[in-house]
């Protein structure tokens, strides 16, 4: 049996509200494979984010297992998580979330600089990407001189530059347009058709989930719905 | 792009709270400059000033006489000790004298006093007691004249052209005296030293204590002081067991504790700076590292290393620091270069600094240790003060920190 690139199993998360427990995920169990174009659909408060960030090694579970590429995440060090995290996973925010006092190309860089890979390489990868992304001519702008789209395009672009295995994108179109929206969408599904990069992405909007190949719905912290398309 | 060009970046974020805390590193060097450099130079100058006005940077004996400085205890061979000194390369110059404490008495008053008999020409290389005239002529060679210092003068009532009877125990135990005209009037760095001196021709002192064309002790300048411990070696080496030979480390060791102890107060009065630095950088960076706390989430979720993370903070209080001291540094030496050439004038207490052997004006001196001591500590203080909030960062949880608003 082909193994999966990540497998959840029994999945729970429990968060302290002023002392009072507050389930966010209850027993979920799943499995992702790679070059998928998945969606964890849910309304607000059903536990979307709490998965991605679980899948993205961003927090631990209360109780159950997560494997990524085989290994049990719970196993791993905090260095050898963010290690994981430089390598392997690549996030996209729903407040675009790019360093500030970085340009454009600066920020699709950062990661790569954490990577050590040299100066040169890294601009020409950098620039590469963005280029993929129609954002080459963005390079110089900081942050705050860019549109939301432009600035969700960079944060796209910083995720894939490094090859990761899995983009996680937690509500990506969320602060933009319904036209931007769908050109980001549409960018991200060129990427994993072209890449083979698996993405994950989790968003309320309808139109966003139209192209998904997979959604996973959640609701108050259960999967109850799995659509394949 | 490196890491310390986001460092650099994120330290103008803020920029008037930057502008704050590197004004503050900025004053804490130029005071830390000044101090430094105003202290050493007046502990240089007492030093200095006692080598100049008489303990010079060697001298020779006969053994015994530091121990008990009779007049019986004159050099058993002054004119070996002359060839000795020829032999020794690095020796500025010399001067024989004759040393013995008697009593000085005017019409009106008397003073005990420390009798020095020169040779006028040699002893003018080595001291610079005839540039310490404050009235008549220095010492010029004629028998029985005397230089006294100008307190001493007050106080015996006397004043140029007066005469004076010196008296001190002779090499037989007999007192020896005899009656000298005052020529000259000086004033040293010194008052204790200004009132208990007086300078006579050698020959007079010699023929007054009956010692012959012996001397008490010689008297030397360095013309490189780096070579002094070989000279002093040398010299004990030629001369032999029948003399002593000390540094002015060794007739001083009380003005060089002074010193090293002045050195060691330096690092407490860099330590109170350095602590009152600290708290402001920690205040800064603390509030620095708080209004990141959610782009710290992001860092460590695009994968960067608690470690980095954690140098990057210590970069940016680093870079506040080397630049706060650079810049303090500067203006500290463009202050010090002007006073390094005028001194400052503390006239208004000059009575005061005379006790201890200083003149009014005090050049600032400014010596290798001082410049690492004030171009090293602050930029360590700086990442010292930024460890405790650089380490909060680095111990965020990812998904916390990405929550915080």
């Amino acid at each position: 049996m082909e193994q999966k690139l990540i497998r959840v199993e029994n999945l729970e998360k429990l968060y302290q509200d002023n002392g009072v427990p507050v389930r966010a995920l209850h027993d979920i169990s799943l499995s992702i494979g790679q070059g998928e174009f998945s969606a964890i659909a849910g309304p607000s408060g059903s536990g979307k984010t709490t998965l991605l960030n679980l899948i993205g090694a961003l927090d631990k579970p209360t109780n159950g297992a997560i494997f990524f590429e085989g290994e049990d995440l719970s196993s791993k060090t905090k260095k050898e998580l963010s290690s994981l995290r430089l390598h392997r996973l690549g996030f996209v925010f729903q407040a675009y979330n790019l360093i500030p006092v970085l340009s454009a190309l600066e920020n699709v860089e950062f990661a790569m600089m954490l990577l050590g890979i040299p100066d040169r390489e890294r601009n020409r990868r950098a620039m590469a990407t963005m280029e993929e992304l129609g954002i080459a001519e963005l390079a110089h702008k900081r942050p705050n001189q860019m549109s939301g789209g432009q600035q969700q395009r960079a944060a796209v672009a910083r995720a894939i530059v490094t090859n990761p295995s899995v983009v996680l994108a937690d509500e990506p179109t969320a602060n933009l347009d319904s036209v931007t929206a769908h050109g980001l969408i549409e960018l991200m599904e060129r990427m994993n058709k072209e890449k083979n990069i698996t993405f994950i992405f989790s968003s309320h909007d309808q139109q966003v989930l139209e192209h998904a190949r997979r959604i996973l719905v959640l609701k108050d912290g259960t999967l109850v719905d799995e659509i394949n398309k | 792009m490196r890491l310390t060009t986001v460092a650099w970046r994120n330290v103008w974020r803020n920029k008037r709270r930057s502008i704050v805390i590197l004004v503050s590193i900025m004053v804490g060097v130029i005071a830390t400059v000044l101090m430094d450099t105003l202290s050493r130079g007046m502990i240089f100058q007492i030093l200095d000033n006692q080598i100049r006005s008489h303990v010079s940077h060697l001298q020779i004996h006969r053994k015994g006489f530091r121990d008990n400085p009779v007049i019986q205890a004159t050099i058993p061979d002054a004119d070996r000790v002359e060839d000795a000194l020829k032999n020794v390369r690095g020796i500025a110059s010399s001067t024989p004298r004759v040393l013995t404490y008697g009593l000085i008495s005017s019409a009106t008053n008397s003073s005990g006093i420390f009798l020095l008999g020169v040779d006028h020409d040699r002893e003018k290389n080595v001291t610079t007691i005839n540039k310490s005239l404050l009235a008549g002529e220095y010492l010029s060679g004629k028998p029985n004249e005397a230089v006294i210092g100008e307190a001493l003068a007050e106080k015996l009532g006397v004043g140029l052209g007066d005469r004076i009877v010196a008296m001190a125990s002779a090499v037989d135990g007999h007192v020896g005296s005899d009656v000298f005209r005052i020529v000259g009037l000086f004033e040293t760095f010194s008052s204790e030293f200004d009132k208990s001196t007086i300078y006579i021709p050698l020959a007079s002192a010699q023929s007054m204590l009956t010692i012959g064309d012996r001397v008490s002790e010689f008297a030397l300048i360095m013309s490189d002081l780096e070579r002094l411990p070989a000279i002093q070696k040398s010299l004990k080496e030629q001369l032999g067991d029948g003399y002593e030979v000390f540094t002015y480390g060794e007739i001083l060791p009380l003005l060089l504790a002074q010193i090293d102890m002045y050195d060691q107060s330096m690092f407490i009065f860099y330590g109170i700076i350095g602590i009152a630095l600290i708290f402001g950088i920690i205040n800064t960076m603390l509030m620095s590292v708080f209004e990141r706390i959610h782009e710290f989430g992001v860092l460590k979720a695009i994968g960067m290393p608690d470690s980095r993370l954690l140098m990057m903070v210590l970069l940016e209080a680093l870079h506040l620091g080397i630049i706060g001291t650079a810049l303090g540094f500067a203006i500290g030496y463009a202050l010090y270069l002007p006073l390094s050439h005028t001194g400052l004038d503390l006239r208004m207490f000059s009575d005061g600094l005379r006790s201890f052997g200083v003149g009014a004006i005090i050049y600032p001196v400014l010596t290798w240790g001082s410049v690492v001591n004030a171009l090293f500590i602050i930029p360590f203080v700086s990442v010292i003060g930024a460890l405790y909030p650089a380490m909060r960062a680095a111990r965020l949880t990812p998904v916390s920190a990405i929550r915080h608003v």
